[in-house]
């Protein structure tokens, strides 16, 4: 069990051999525990699609059904499209903001950056359904803190009818989304700022480049790494958002007017767990995990190509 | 404290630890046992039912020696986790009622998989199929059995205010079928001061179709289901409704405007901005509490009928009570929920607080039924109810109840759209293909269901 | 033009003359610090507004925005109603429940899970950084795989499982298949990563077990590492909604977030109360945040930074 040093392999780095079985004794519960909760029900998830259930109890084989029925369902082809539109936007609105803010902050004192850091970031601390709870009251017409809020500011709004005018149910959820996510990827855009050679952005000042042409020539390459993650990990998370749009539109279970607010999880969130059918949701876990996939597979092709530079 | 410093994790996991600790030990000791539970449960979720059986239930826990306990919940959150917890066989309540158009919910899958009991030999063998409302059993029923009792029949008039409509010298006697009542709709419903916007209405209909087009459907005796679970609504006759349904509430000559819930409603009865009100027997109990000072002003009147003879009342909504198969008392339950709807003693009282009309048909017998009621104008309403009630139509249930209704709204504000765009030009084929879709995507889900029912285990 | 939009027009004002008069400088760091303070206010403002809203009557919830000016104070200002109602008993099939026992069992489900993930993931990810044994590249491998696969996925069958099992509606059946993550894994393996493998090898020449150079040897050396994983873990669990409404049931059984969105439902009138256990429930996250701040913001972004 003593790792003996006559036996160690000539290598140049690197651990030598252990020859125990310690590694496996450690790795055991989570190897056991993976096999249990994770393996067998992926397996099944695989067989689980092709089937219709009537929640954990009978079943029906039915093939490609499944997957034959979301193709043709327009309720499933709206959450499609309503999560790619989240998506989209939670890219090119959600992380400018986050950026913007990031940078706004990195100049300052340590003292404050922390208090502000905190501040922006409190929202991300009390999760996805209380913050739907709280924006449902907020987005109240006439007397909601946002629509007073628009009302006082711009003069608009005041009558807005946030989560039962169609039109309207998608912003609402992106504005909640914003208040929810800024701070937390602002957090990571910060620290990666702190990466920034800052002789290489002094060297394009004093060339006579202005603030946006240094932040998109040099700031933004150096931090090239973390934009990757962060734009990949956002687009991951918005395609499995979820409790959010659940706990604003909890009349409709997600739905909303027109089908306005339905993502693809709280469209699988009612086919499976309120309408029963374990296999259909299933069979729409999968359209999400191919989504991501080919989305992580995105990631690593853009990851590669960076390192290349 | 040095311990916790001491802690190979840190401060945070070693103090975690402990409030982990800590809390398994107070669950574990205040968990709830489940001998502490009575021997029946029940979950109702309207406030007048909850009030009506808990006046009930005393007198039946003292002949039977047992212990029953009501309870109330809301029934959005009630019913999915009624659902989930049945299939999962956790703990379920003995009895439960249930909503109209949810039934089908409960009943999906194969018939072993049903958390409902029975109850259609029960029926039998007491004789009560023959003395309830035949209508209501389909509302309650799946497959052919019978699996919740009706509580109510629902038929549906029409509330009107009596002092306007016979000052305008209309003759209600008179407006015995929809065409005659539209052609007087049209003369009533107009501007009556100049500025452009119309001052009257003729009667409350809802912008998007929703309840008021099922309540009209179900009169000329179209369905979303029929009897086999297929769908039924992409119709000729539903397709022919809708077309005169949007020439009464968004043509040029409208006789149809939503007055919403509450207040509104009360605002645009008292105002007259709308004559003619939807009065099953619940809402006029309802009316009556919300705009009392229209008492003695308003009166009822049976619907309009589609044809000269035609049935001349439609059924809007519905409660059952529903038992559940995993209840250790079956005979029991079976005993109290016999006894909550169909005990003849209370059912007069209970029309007297709430106007809803029982569907067992002996009961109207009691003299509470043919009291004058004075908000209408000393009519006597429960002898009007009664009257309409055999007539009632029939609503077959389906686990895709609510798609159909989403469905049906869907393909009407289609054709509503296509209306505001084109006028009458092609409005009965865009109808026609916007029901069809809809029913489409409807038989899809339905189709589903019937692979599912036929399963195996 | 109100006050609110008098006072945005005079910081901008500002702005301008001081760039008109040349103090380039000044003005942008008037804009910068400007900006985020309109920015902390427009953050802060629902949390402001939720904090008057608990305690206002429901009846002048609605009234002012925050709360009136101080002489039109009444009882019906300032009491605490909302969290009385809350408070209250509530039936359920096996005996009244209380609002605390929701608090208790979130409580547990967040501690306990915690716990395990703290002692199953450190175990494995310091076997992963300091030991090399056959199979290891095919067990990274995987759990990377794994990584990618969304929980969603798996939700469906896994309650099917645990229904099997016999332990849906209790919190086991939460805790038992969420004793051990890969995130955690790979957080500890970086962590343990930076420990020295000279002390580790003195510490063996020195007798120690294996075990015993794990728990008293590297775990105190990655504290840091294990308290941000604490909040991040806890946080996770508290905050959970999904996995326990799908796994649980019975009232007396179900966590905040899961009542907390029942109440959405049935408290439409009455919004103060499901509010006040929203306030409620937002304590332990606030309170944990403070105490493991640095940890947490080092921890959170030492994965993304070194890439």
């Amino acid at each position: 069990m003593i790792n003996s040093v006559a036996q160690r392999p000539s290598r140049p780095q690197g651990r030598p051999r252990y020859k125990g079985k310690a590694p496996y004794v450690f790795l055991s519960p989570y190897v056991v525990l993976t096999a249990v909760f994770f393996a067998v029900p992926f397996f099944n998830a695989i067989m689980l699609a092709f089937y219709e259930t009537n929640g954990p109890r009978s079943r029906a084989f039915v093939g490609l059904a499944n997957f034959v029925f979301l193709f043709r369902d327009s309720t499933f082809r709206r959450a499609l499209l309503n999560t790619t539109v989240f998506a989209l936007v939670s890219v090119f609105l959600q992380l400018p903001l986050s950026m913007a803010l990031a940078l706004l902050l990195n100049a300052g004192a340590a003292r404050v950056k922390g208090f502000f850091r905190l501040v922006f970031f409190s929202p991300n601390l009390v999760g996805q359904v209380l913050v739907g709870i709280l924006f449902s009251v907020l987005f109240t017409p006439r007397y909601g803190l946002v629509n007073r809020g628009f009302q006082l500011v711009l003069h608009w709004g005041l009558e807005t009818r946030w989560l039962s005018d169609p039109r309207f149910i998608m912003p609402a959820i992106v504005l909640a989304s914003l208040w929810l996510w800024v701070g937390f990827n602002m957090i990571y855009f910060l620290a990666a700022l702190q990466t920034v050679d800052k002789t290489l952005q002094e060297a394009a000042r004093i060339d006579g480049a202005n603030p946006w042409q240094i932040f998109w020539h040099v700031t933004l390459p150096s931090m090239r790494h973390v934009v990757v993650f962060v734009v990949i990990m956002s687009v991951i998370g918005s395609y499995q958002l979820f409790e959010l749009p659940l706990t604003l539109l909890s009349e409709s279970y997600g739905f909303g007017a027109n089908d306005a607010g339905l993502t693809l999880i709280t469209y699988l969130n009612y086919r499976a767990f309120r309408a029963g059918d374990l296999g259909l949701g299933s069979a729409v876990g999968w359209v999400v995990a191919v989504i991501i996939f080919f989305i992580s597979l995105i990631q690593i092709r853009l990851g590669r190509v960076a390192e290349e530079d | 404290m040095r311990f916790a410093n001491n802690f190979p994790y840190g401060r945070a996991p070693f103090w975690l630890l402990v409030i982990a600790v800590v809390s398994v030990i107070v669950r574990v000791a205040t968990a709830h046992r489940p001998e502490a539970r009575p021997d029946l449960v029940m979950v109702t979720h309207t406030e007048a039912q909850f009030d009506a059986y808990r006046k009930a239930i005393p007198r039946f826990e003292r002949e039977h020696g047992v212990k029953v306990q009501l309870q109330f919940a809301n029934w959005a959150s009630l019913q999915a986790r009624l659902q989930n917890a049945i299939l999962a066989d956790t703990e379920v309540p003995d009895l439960s009622e249930v909503l109209e158009g949810a039934l089908g919910f409960f009943t999906r899958g194969p018939i072993e998989d049903f958390g409902l009991l029975d109850l259609t030999d029960r029926l039998h063998a007491d004789g009560l199929d023959q003395r309830l409302v035949q209508s209501r059993l389909s509302v309650w029923s799946a497959r052919g059995r019978v699996y919740a009792l009706p509580h109510d029949v629902h038929p549906v008039m029409l509330a009107y205010r009596r002092d306007l409509v016979e000052a305008l010298g209309i003759d209600v006697s008179k407006l015995d079928t929809w065409d005659k009542f539209v052609e007087v709709g049209r003369q009533v419903s107009r501007d009556l001061n100049g500025d452009g916007i119309v001052d009257r209405y003729m009667l409350d209909m809802r912008y998007d179709g929703n309840w008021t087009l099922q309540i009209l459907m179900f009169q000329q005796g179209g369905q979303l289901f029929d009897q086999q679970g297929d769908v039924a609504f992409a119709t000729e006759e539903t397709a022919q409704l809708i077309r005169w349904y949007i020439e009464q509430v968004r043509g040029p000559h409208r006789i149809g405007y939503e007055c919403g819930w509450g207040q509104p409603v009360v605002k645009a009865m008292t105002d007259g901005l709308v004559l003619f009100q939807w009065a099953p027997d619940w809402r006029s109990w309802v009316l009556a509490n919300e705009a009392p000072d229209l008492a003695g002003k308003m009166a009822l009147m049976p619907m309009p009928a589609w044809t000269p003879g035609g049935r001349r009342t439609s059924t809007w909504g519905g409660t059952g009570l529903m038992i559940m198969k995993q209840t250790r008392h079956p005979e029991l339950a079976w005993q109290l929920a016999k006894y909550l709807y169909f005990d003849t003693a209370d059912l007069g009282e209970r029309f007297r607080a709430t106007n809803i009309l029982p569907a067992l048909r002996d009961a109207w017998k009691l003299p509470e039924f043919d009291a004058p009621f004075p908000y209408y104008s000393n009519q006597r309403i429960g002898r009007m109810y009664a009257d309409l009630a055999p007539e009632t139509p029939p609503v077959y249930s389906s686990p895709v109840d609510e798609a159909a209704r989403t469905g049906l709204d869907r393909a009407f504000n289609r054709s509503a759209a296509y209306y505001a765009q084109h006028g009458e030009a092609g409005l009965l084929d865009a109808i026609r293909a916007n029901l069809a879709e809809a029913a489409e995507d409807v038989r899809r889900l339905a189709g589903r269901e019937k692979i599912l029912a036929k399963g195996k285990p | 033009m109100n006050i609110l939009q008098m006072l945005l027009l005079a910081l901008f004002v500002v702005y301008v003359g001081f760039r008109l008069l040349g103090r380039r400088r000044v003005a942008s760091r008037f804009a910068r610090w400007t900006l985020l303070t309109l920015g902390a206010v427009v953050v802060l403002a629902p949390f402001a507004w939720l904090l008057s809203a608990v305690f206002k009557d429901r009846s002048v919830l609605n009234e002012y925005i925050f709360l009136p000016p101080v002489g039109l104070w009444s009882e019906k200002t300032l009491n605490l109603n909302n969290f009385r109602e809350l408070f209250k008993a509530r039936p359920s099939l096996t005996g009244p429940v209380y609002f605390w026992e929701y608090v208790l069992n979130s409580t547990v489900y967040a501690t306990c899970t915690t716990v395990f993930q703290i002692f199953f993931c450190s175990l494995g990810g310091y076997a992963l950084a300091k030991y090399e044994f056959r199979g290891k590249k095919a067990l990274t491998l995987f759990m990377l795989g794994s990584m990618m696969i969304p929980g969603v996925l798996l939700l469906a069958p896994l309650y099917k499982m645990v229904v099997d099992l016999g332990l849906v509606d209790s919190l086991a059946g939460l805790i038992i298949p969420g004793m051990v993550g890969t995130y955690g894994i790979f957080l500890f393996r970086q962590a343990c990563l930076a420990v020295p493998n000279e002390m580790i090898d003195a510490a063996r020449l020195d007798g120690c077990g294996e075990f015993g150079i794990y728990l008293r040897l590297v775990m105190p050396l990655v504290r840091p590492m294990a308290a941000a994983f604490c909040l991040v873990c806890f946080l996770g669990n508290w905050n959970a909604f999904f996995v326990p409404n799908v796994f649980l049931h019975s009232q007396d059984k179900l966590t905040l977030p899961v009542v907390l969105n029942l109440y959405l439902g049935e408290f439409r009138q009455d919004q103060g109360v499901f509010l006040a256990g929203t306030t409620l429930a937002m304590i332990p996250p606030a309170v944990l945040f403070f105490a493991l701040q640095k940890e947490f913001i080092s921890g959170l972004t030492s994965g993304a930074v070194k890439g």
